[in-house]
């Protein structure tokens, strides 16, 4: 296995500053510190907080807040720790009259403006505005207060805005333009009208954004949140007739236990077993197992791609682009609605999951699929939307009914007055309540790849895969673009066509990094590579929009931690060895992987967005 | 899916992209041509000029909605737009609009039925001493009268704005020259002369001449020009600032009409000094009556190898300058926003450090500065550093423009000594008898009849050249609303502080007019000022409540024991 380093990267660090140290002195305390680092970072290192507001560890400076102000010896104004480069000696105040009277005239400013009630917030629980005006006191509203809202509420996509709400901080601005590369959303006006606003204020969906939630997870008040469906649930719960089925992806599990109290990297798998069924959900079922599902029909895919081209010499799209992201699927269909044949046909293993609820499950207990009410526990909003997708009713009833983000669930266990992490915990559910490790990676960055290459290369070669636990490092990681080759140097019968022959990988998150793929793709640089992994939030689903708000590198670091810890505690490691999955291809798919039901099932087909100019 | 309709305007403007560029910086040209030949963006425009520039339609939308020059919904054949601040509503402003209103039965914001006209107001037209001004289209049309507007406007329905000379009404009005203004004739002496010397004493030259910018910060240009100069950079840029937005100044609009070979001279100096090949003129929209003529200048310095490769015979030395327009936001005059706008987006002040000689126009290393500073500067290198120290202080050498109006006889341009008293202008321009100088525009600082024995230097009341006289009866409260009227427009609505601050601050003033304003809540407003002259992220934020502040401190009384009229 040999690696290759990317250019394309999300990732700024400092580590390749060379240079001297400088010496500053922040209230007193001397540190040294590499040229440029920023004084709220030399104040980190510290242990000094200093309060910020627009700033995020993600994401560009913006330096508009200004609740971070210092003073530094000799400058007649306060300056911004967040964006202030540390290029020569300073001596910095955090903390002085000034300072204190700046901060506390800008919350209130804020707060004058600021039309909602604390009580009814999806974000009550951590705002960084009301921690704000709390840690300061300010609770007067010395400029005011406002009476009537100045904005309609948009539910026009899983991402509500609530703009009465706003600060103006532009953090899901520099999200959705420079994290992500969509500029689905931008600010609108001048002076104290600015808004945010999208292009020709369309509804979001219409415009370039695909949902993904990661403006949400930064907007530090509740503006952003995520279409809230729990109420739908409890009813749905609630209502006798109704048999209420619940799929859990992995990253929620490894991420829910951060909303109750745990540190980043917890898993809380089992306990949310328990949790689920205690507030009503008639099974509890394991997305891992239509993950592997999704390894057996995609692997298939591309091997069969992979035999179209080698052996019958014909023209196929490869590389072979993965499909499971929602995200992305929208970003390629706006972007790159000419390069859709590359992409698999397969449905996410959320939509497969759907779709096997409503046929194979329902059949087996006799259960008539109109009295299904099939919800899915995701990392991500742009789940919500690929639920709604018209097409995703194969079944011949919506797939899926719900998409419920980390977020949400988390709400209902609260709800039902329920202290996940000391819950004694519970198993799945049968009959498809078995996934593989395989399937659990999917949560993080190259997990799909790590799947998909676990089973393939035993497919091929009839051998296991011959890494230390099975560990494909290539493809770890929170680089931006990563890289791996995998020779095959003996296959079985079938696939002897394969040997000696390098498949060549890459796996890419954030669709800034997604953008230059496609680009490399449509210059015919990629023309050696044979599968490219791509999820559309940097990190992989781990992060996704739906997940618990804080998020940062190091907390993304923390939950691929659990996931691959949780792993390789799992005796089932490899798709194809899923029992489930074995026994769904005899009793229900008899003509196996991409076979004709398959294909109705299990697969789908895309919608060239490209340009709105008709 | 939402879907636009195709116009068959996509050729088009892929042209203009092949014209200006096919990147982000040629936005605000394109969105100038679209304006000027259709009368406004349309979204299908938009989402044409982001595809042929390979941005997003957000960015376009984004962008236009924050110049006022830029409109989305049809207006007028004609737009009038009448100039709303300090020193014409002194001259009777709102008589003039009341007659517009009159003559054209619509207010302010509306277009007539037929389509011909739309009224609206502007900010600081640039005309302080010939007000109140009115700009129609392109055209400025000054010292207007209300009985004059219905000939204004019949001109126009008869078609004969085209007719009218650019400059419309427009007066020099120079009432005292100098060293400066009288030295026209020793064109191109000091680009010679600089072009004989090396780099390094050129900039020694500048140095040693104490040339502080004329843009109202007052830094030292020399300084300016040795940081760029040794600054890291596969390209560099001179930039001049020509946005002169400042309320009550106008003394650039002289220079560019007038002198506009110096200017561009000294900007050529000022790219041999730092090793630039490119320089941009960023005019503010106000000024695109001068437009034309300035690139005639540019064009008639290009035959003459004044401009172009090999400048006057000196091997390897290249430089060209082009024009870009502003489109009608005063804070683009902010060096980094200016940047920012020349760039193609939205006119945001940048954080500072890193600054523009290091990192500036498209990152490169950018020399800004203003139009004065580039005129002094040529004549700096024509006739070496000690002629400029003759004048002034020890500290702030040479004279300054003066841009004086309001109360007084004689308004107009007044080319003065650095160091030179409020007490000595206002009897020079027979404003005697005052009660306050507003020193350094909106912007800047209001003083009492009781210091005006103070000095106009960086060491005392500073200004980029903007003087405007009130006189005995005049309401400091409504100078302090016109301003900050100005500032609430003028925000760009970045940092916190600025954006709502002054927001606040007239909702104040507001409640001061009506006699509702207690000592407690004033205390809080002014406590907010402070706060952002300390936090604001510009110039703009951490000055906009000076003004505001210095009036309540001297004038506090009389604006509290005002009469209140119902
Ligand atoms: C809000 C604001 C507006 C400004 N407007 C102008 C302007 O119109 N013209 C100008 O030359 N400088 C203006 N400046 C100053 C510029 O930022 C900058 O200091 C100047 O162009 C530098 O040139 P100088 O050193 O030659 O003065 C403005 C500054 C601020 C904060
Ligand atoms: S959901 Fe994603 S694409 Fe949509 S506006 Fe937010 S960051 Fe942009
Ligand atoms: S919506 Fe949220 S993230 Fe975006 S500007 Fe407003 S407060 Fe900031
Ligand atoms: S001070 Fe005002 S103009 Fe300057 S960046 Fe802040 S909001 Fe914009
Ligand atoms: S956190 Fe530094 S300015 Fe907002």
């Amino acid at each position: 296995m040999t690696e290759k380093k990317s250019t394309a990267t999300v990732d700024k660090s400092k580590e390749n500053l060379i240079g001297s140290l400088i010496r500053v002195t922040i209230d007193g305390r001397e540190i040294r510190v590499p040229i440029n680092t920023t004084i709220l970072e030399a104040a980190t290192l510290l242990g000094i907080k200093i309060p910020t507001l627009c700033y995020h560890k993600d994401l560009g400076l913006a330096g508009v807040c200004r609740m971070c102000v210092v003073e530094i010896e000799g400058q007649r104004v306060l300056q911004t720790s967040c964006t202030y480069p540390i290029t020569q000696p300073l001596n910095i105040k955090t903390w002085s009259p000034e300072i204190r009277k700046a901060r506390r005239n800008v919350l209130n400013l804020l707060l004058s403006e600021h039309y909602g009630s604390c009580v009814s917030c999806g974000r009550n629980d951590n705002c960084e505005l009301r921690g704000l005006a709390a840690e300061y006191g300010v609770d007067d509203y010395v400029f005011g207060k406002m009476e009537q809202p100045a904005y309609e509420i948009k539910v026009d996509s899983p991402i509500v805005r609530d703009l009465n709400k706003c600060i103006g901080c532009f953090r899901c601005v520099r999200t959705c333009a420079d994290f992500q590369d969509v500029s689905a959303i931008g600010v609108y006006g001048r002076g104290n009208e600015i808004k945010i606003a999208t292009f020709q204020e369309w509804e979001l969906l219409d415009s370039l954004c695909v949902a993904c939630g990661q403006c949400a997870t930064r907007c530090p008040t509740g503006a952003l949140t995520e279409r809230d469906d729990t109420d739908d649930i409890w009813k749905a719960i609630e209502d006798p007739s109704k048999h209420v089925v619940i799929q859990t992806a992995p990253a929620p599990r490894a991420a829910m236990g951060e909303l109750f109290g745990l540190a980043p990297g917890n898993s809380v798998t089992k306990q949310l077993n328990e949790a689920l069924h205690k507030v009503g959900f008639d099974k509890v079922f394991d997305t891992n197992f239509t993950a592997d599902l999704t390894i057996m029909e995609e692997g298939t895919e591309l091997l069969l791609r992979l035999k179209k081209a080698l052996v019958e010499q014909k023209p196929v799209a490869l590389p072979q682009l993965t499909s499971c992201s929602p995200g992305w699927i929208k970003f390629m269909e706006h972007t790159a609605p000419d390069l859709l044949d590359y992409l698999s046909t397969c449905k996410s293993p959320q939509q497969m999951f759907g779709a096997v609820i409503k046929t194979y499950y329902a059949e087996k207990n006799g259960i008539d699929p109109e009295n299904i009410v099939s919800v899915s526990l995701m990392p991500c909003t742009a789940k919500k939307f690929e639920a709604d997708r018209p097409e995703m009713a194969d079944s011949g009833h919506k797939d899926v009914d719900y998409a419920l983000t980390t977020r949400e669930i988390a709400r209902m266990v609260r709800e039902m007055g329920l202290d996940l992490p000391n819950l004694q915990g519970e198993e799945f559910d049968d009959p498809l309540g078995i996934g593989s490790g395989a399937g659990l990676i999917f949560g993080a960055t190259g997990g799909v790849m790590e799947a998909a290459i676990r089973t393939a290369y035993e497919l091929v070669t009839g051998e296991e895969l011959p890494f230390e636990k099975l560990r494909v490092e290539g493809v770890r990681g929170m680089e931006g673009v990563k890289t791996a080759d995998l020779p095959i140097t003996k296959a079985v019968p079938d696939w002897k066509f394969l040997e000696g022959a390098t498949l060549k990988v890459m796996v890419a998150h954030g669709l800034k990094n997604a953008r230059w793929v496609l680009e490399e793709l449509r210059a015919g640089r990629l023309k050696d590579y044979h599968f490219v992994e791509i999820m559309c939030c940097p990190g992989g689903c781990l992060s996704g929009g739906g997940q618990p708000i804080p998020t940062s590198p190091e907390i993304r670091k923390a939950r691929a931690n659990a996931i691959y810890t949780e792993d390789e505690s799992l005796p089932l490691r490899k798709s194809h060895e899923n029992p489930v999955v074995k026994k769904i291809y005899e009793e229900f798919l008899t003509e196996g992987p991409c076979g004709h039901k398959s294909h109705k099932l299990l697969h789908t087909k895309y919608t060239p967005r490209g340009s709105r100019l008709v | 899916m939402q879907t636009l309709h195709r116009t068959g305007i996509s050729e088009e403007i892929k042209k203009l992209a092949e014209k200006y560029g096919k990147n982000r910086t040629s936005l605000l040209p394109i969105m100038h041509e679209l304006t000027a030949k259709y009368g406004r963006i349309t979204d299908e425009m938009m989402q044409e000029t982001a595809d042929a520039l390979g941005i997003r339609p957000i960015d376009v939308y984004s962008t236009v909605s924050f110049y006022t020059f830029f409109n989305e919904k049809t207006k007028g054949k004609y737009i009038v737009r009448l100039c709303q601040t300090i020193s014409c509503d002194m001259d009777g402003k709102s008589k003039v609009a009341r007659q517009l209103e009159n003559e054209l039965g619509i207010k302010f914001g509306e277009t007539t039925p037929d389509g011909l006209f739309t009224l609206e107001y502007a900010n600081c037209l640039g005309m302080c001493d010939q007000g109140p001004a009115v700009m129609i289209n392109h055209k400025i049309f000054t010292k207007v009268t209300p009985g004059g507007v219905h000939q204004l406007l019949e001109e126009c329905r008869k078609g004969k704005l085209d007719k009218i000379a650019d400059m419309g009404s427009v007066r020099l009005n120079i009432i005292k020259s100098g060293p400066i203004l009288d030295n026209k004739e020793t064109e191109n002496e000091g680009l010679k002369k600089a072009l004989a010397m090396s780099r390094v004493d050129l900039i020694k030259e500048i140095r040693d001449s104490n040339l502080k910018g004329r843009g109202g910060a007052g830094f030292p240009t020399g300084v300016k020009w040795q940081i760029a100069a040794a600054s890291k950079g596969e390209k560099k840029y001179v930039v001049c600032n020509a946005d002169e937005g400042e309320p009550g100044t106008f003394k650039d609009r002289i220079l560019m009409v007038e002198y506009p070979h110096r200017l561009i001279e000294g900007m050529t100096i000022a790219s041999y000094a730092i090793g630039a090949e490119y320089g941009i003129i960023y005019l503010r929209a106000e000024y695109f009556f001068m437009k034309s003529h300035i690139e005639q200048v540019i064009e008639d310095r290009k035959s003459a190898n004044l401009l172009g490769t090999n400048i006057l015979g000196k091997e390897g030395f290249n430089f060209d300058v082009e024009i870009r327009m502003g489109a009608g936001a005063y804070v683009c005059g902010e060096e980094t926003a200016l940047i920012e706008s020349l760039e193609g987006k939205r006119g945001e002040p940048r954080n500072r450090p890193p600054f523009p000689v290091v990192t500036g126009f498209d990152n490169y290393p950018t020399a800004v500065n203003n139009v004065e500073t580039f005129v002094a500067a040529s004549l700096i290198a024509a006739k070496g550093a000690e002629w400029f120290t003759e004048h002034g202080t020890e500290k702030t050498s040479g004279t300054k423009l003066m841009s004086i109006s309001g109360d007084c006889a004689n308004p107009g341009i007044y080319e003065l000594p650095m160091g030179v008293t409020i007490d000595e202008m206002l009897i020079m321009a027979g404003g005697t008898g005052a009660k306050a100088v507003q020193v350094g525009g909106a912007s800047g600082s209001c003083v009492p009849a009781s210091q005006f024995d103070r000095k106009i230097t960086y060491e005392d009341v500073a200004t980029g050249g903007s003087i405007i006289i009130f006189g005995p009866n005049r309401d400091m409260l409504e100078v302090a609303k016109n301003f900050m009227e100005f500032f609430v427009e003028e925000s760009c609505g970045q940092c916190f502080p600025c954006r709502k601050g002054n927001v606040k601050i007239l909702e104040g003033i507001k409640l001061l007019e009506k006699g509702k304003c207690s000592t407690a809540y004033l205390s809080e407003l002014i406590s907010l000022g402070q706060s952002m002259q300390k936090a604001s992220k510009c110039g703009l934020g951490q000055t906009s409540a000076n003004a505001f502040i210095n009036i309540i401190q001297h004038f506090g009384n009389e604006i509290l024991a005002r009469d209140i009229q119902e």
